[in-house]
């Protein structure tokens, strides 16, 4: 059963369209989360969704009934925001059954599913303080039980992490995957975080400028990525861009020519390519790795030490700037000249529109 | 060390600001402490003298002789109907028509906000006359309605209150929509109590502006009986020779202004704070 379908949804603000017919179905129990540079539209869908934005085209489902002209809390959605919106004079208990007493539920029962809430999200103490008594951390709580006590048919949370520091935030996110595994709830996840989309999505469905660039599981979307964009987007730091030129291809993949220097086989199919056109070559830094002989040379600018791995940002040439990812404490140093050494079998290969060229089966090698 | 022997030397210019700051206080304070000793004089020793802050001989007889004068606590009370009725109106509307302009869209609002704005430069005596003679025609001078009604057009409340609902973040409102809320469980569980701080400014303004008003309540109250304070005491002042004394008058005007004081003693965080939010800071 499909838990919530978009079909064509559209948004427009004045003569603007800042959406452009997204087509999506969210399986039931699915965590997907929308990713995607500010301003690409990812809170504004969640928010039509969740009825606090008109739709002005297309149709929005969840299960059989079509929830367009449905109120905001007749849609059965529950929605957790960046700054928590929790009402400040109001207790933490009023809080979380604000929600339950608007359609006359009974005490009793309020009651019980204030402190089943408040049991799983371990808020128990807490409940008679106000949200002005309370960290970051515990507000974020909050707010998540004020979406459980609801039983709503989906949880949307719009960047909810945001406003955490990076510690709490790592917690924050284990956190949510446990939530989503004890509640077998329906989640969509707005972020701009790509490592919480990573971490949490059971799909990513990446965005730009309103439309759905690529979605599926995170690992399908890091190894294959349909376009520059999606590649460019995932992955931190992000893939490496080269400039080529298409000297041949073949049945095992396509031959290039880099702009920085050295020849490349790449197994991709390259039958929509022609010799002499510009293509794009993408390498993952953590495929990358300094070499006594490489295909690749260029002065070591910048040296970033994480503690288990080490970023090398090296210059190739006037604009180009690769990073690649040294185990632990790399011994190199910044101004040294160094090799770069890397598998033709780990790069992608985008034609000169930016999409992917797919990939074959069989492994290639530098020459 | 040297530092902290810097630190502990007096600091002459904080010192010489606190002496002038003090003195011009004193001599501010000085007409205040002045009626407030002739109230607790005998009106015969007023008569030879009025000189002295220090009330001696002492009395309470000017007090209580406010209390056996009708009229002086038919004027009190009067005030104190008309500012509880006016505060109360101001803060019902004001609050509602600044939500409607701060959250509501609706056709013509920027209209609306601009119209109510505008009647804050309309001064107040402009339209004395054409009230005047609406209410006379209406047979309605002489009643609280004609004294109240005028003053609930307070732009500066709409004005204040549509601020603060502004600047009440969007999503606490959309966290109640989703929640299930009506418009108006919105504004009176959600809204309502977290604007208490700028209703209860407004409220200390309005009371305070009512409890002084003066210009329309001798335009509007010809008879005695409907006088307010401030216009009961000016009759009175103003017929010193068929008054109780000037102790009498003197203690009238403590009496007078014990509400204000009160009000302004109470809520002095909340009345600083107003005169901040209306400054723009």
């Amino acid at each position: 059963m499909t838990d919530l379908t978009l079909r064509r949804v559209i948004k427009r603000y004045g003569d603007e369209q800042v959406v452009h017919g997204i087509d999506l179905d969210i399986r039931e129990r699915e965590f997907v989360v929308f990713v995607g540079p500010s301003g690409c539209g990812k809170s504004t869908l969640l928010r039509m969704i969740a009825g606090l934005e008109p739709i002005s085209g297309g149709d929005v489902h969840i299960g059989d009934t079509r929830v367009n002209d449905v109120p905001a809390g007749k849609r059965g959605v529950a929605m957790v925001f960046q700054n928590y919106a929790l009402y400040p004079h109001m207790t933490v208990r009023e809080n979380m059954s604000f929600g339950l007493r608007n359609v006359n539920t009974p005490k009793t029962e309020i009651r019980q599913r204030v402190d089943e809430a408040a049991a799983i999200l371990r808020i128990e103490p807490l409940l008679e303080r106000r949200p002005k008594d309370m960290s970051g951390g515990q507000r974020q709580r909050v707010a998540i039980g004020r979406a459980i006590v609801r039983k709503p048919k989906v949880f949307l949370f719009d960047e909810p992490l945001s406003n955490l520091d990076a510690k709490l935030r790592v917690q924050m996110r284990i956190e949510l995957a446990r939530l989503h595994r004890q509640l077998k709830a329906t989640m969509i996840y707005v972020t701009h975080d790509q490592v919480e989309a990573m971490t949490l999505a059971d799909r990513m469905v990446v965005l730009r400028d309103g439309r759905i660039e690529q979605s599926g599981p995170p690992a399908d979307l890091y190894e294959s990525p349909c376009n520059l964009f999606v590649a460019g987007f995932l992955g931190s730091p992000s893939m490496n861009f080269l400039p080529a030129t298409v000297t041949d291809h073949d049945a095992d993949g396509v031959w290039v020519d880099l702009a920085a220097g050295g020849r490349l086989h790449v197994p991709r199919d390259g039958s929509g390519l022609s010799p002499g056109e510009t293509v794009t070559v993408g390498l993952r830094p953590e495929h990358v790795r300094p070499a006594d002989e490489g295909t690749l040379a260029g002065s070591l600018e910048v040296v970033e030490h994480l503690g288990d791995q080490t970023l090398l940002h090296i210059r190739l040439g006037e604009d180009s700037v690769v990073i690649a990812r040294d185990e632990g404490r790399s011994a190199h140093t910044a101004g040294e000249n160094i090799q770069l050494a890397f598998s033709g079998s780990t790069c992608h290969l985008f034609d000169g529109d930016g999409n992917a060229c797919p990939i074959l089966s069989r492994d290639a090698a530098i020459t | 060390m040297s530092n902290e022997s810097t630190n502990r030397r007096p600091d002459t210019g904080r010192i010489v600001t606190l002496v002038v700051l003090t003195v011009a206080a004193f001599l501010w304070l000085v007409p205040m402490l002045w009626v407030l000793a002739m109230s607790l004089k005998p009106n015969e020793v007023l008569m030879h003298t009025t000189a002295g802050l220090l009330p001696v001989p002492f009395t309470l007889d000017n007090f209580i002789q406010i209390f056996d004068t009708a009229k002086v606590t038919r004027w009190f009370l009067n005030s104190v109907g008309v500012a509880v009725l006016m505060t109360s109106i101001t803060l019902v509307l004001s609050s509602l028509g600044g939500y409607a302009l701060a959250r509501i869209p609706f056709r013509g609002a920027r209209f609306m906000l601009i119209f109510i704005i505008a009647g804050l430069t309309v001064p107040e005596q402009a339209v004395f006359i054409p009230l005047d003679t609406m209410f006379a025609s209406w047979h309605m001078n002489n009643t609280i309605i004609a004294l109240v009604t005028p003053r609930l057009a307070v732009p500066f409340g709409v004005f204040l209150m549509m601020q603060f609902f502004k600047a009440v973040p969007k999503e606490l409102e959309e966290a109640a929509i989703l929640d299930n809320a009506s418009r108006l469980t919105i504004f009176f569980k959600v809204m309502l109590p977290l604007a208490r701080p700028a209703l209860t400014t407004l409220g200390i303004f309005t009371f305070l502006y009512s409890w002084n008003d003066y210009l329309w309540p001798l335009v509007s109250a010809t008879q005695e009986n409907h006088y307010t304070i401030t216009t009961g005491l000016a009759s009175l002042q103003g017929n010193f020779a068929q008054s109780e004394g000037l102790g009498f008058l003197m203690a009238t005007a403590v009496f007078a202004s014990a509400p204000v004081l009160i009000v302004y003693l109470i809520f002095q965080r909340y009345i600083v704070r107003g005169i901040a939010m209306s400054s723009g800071k």
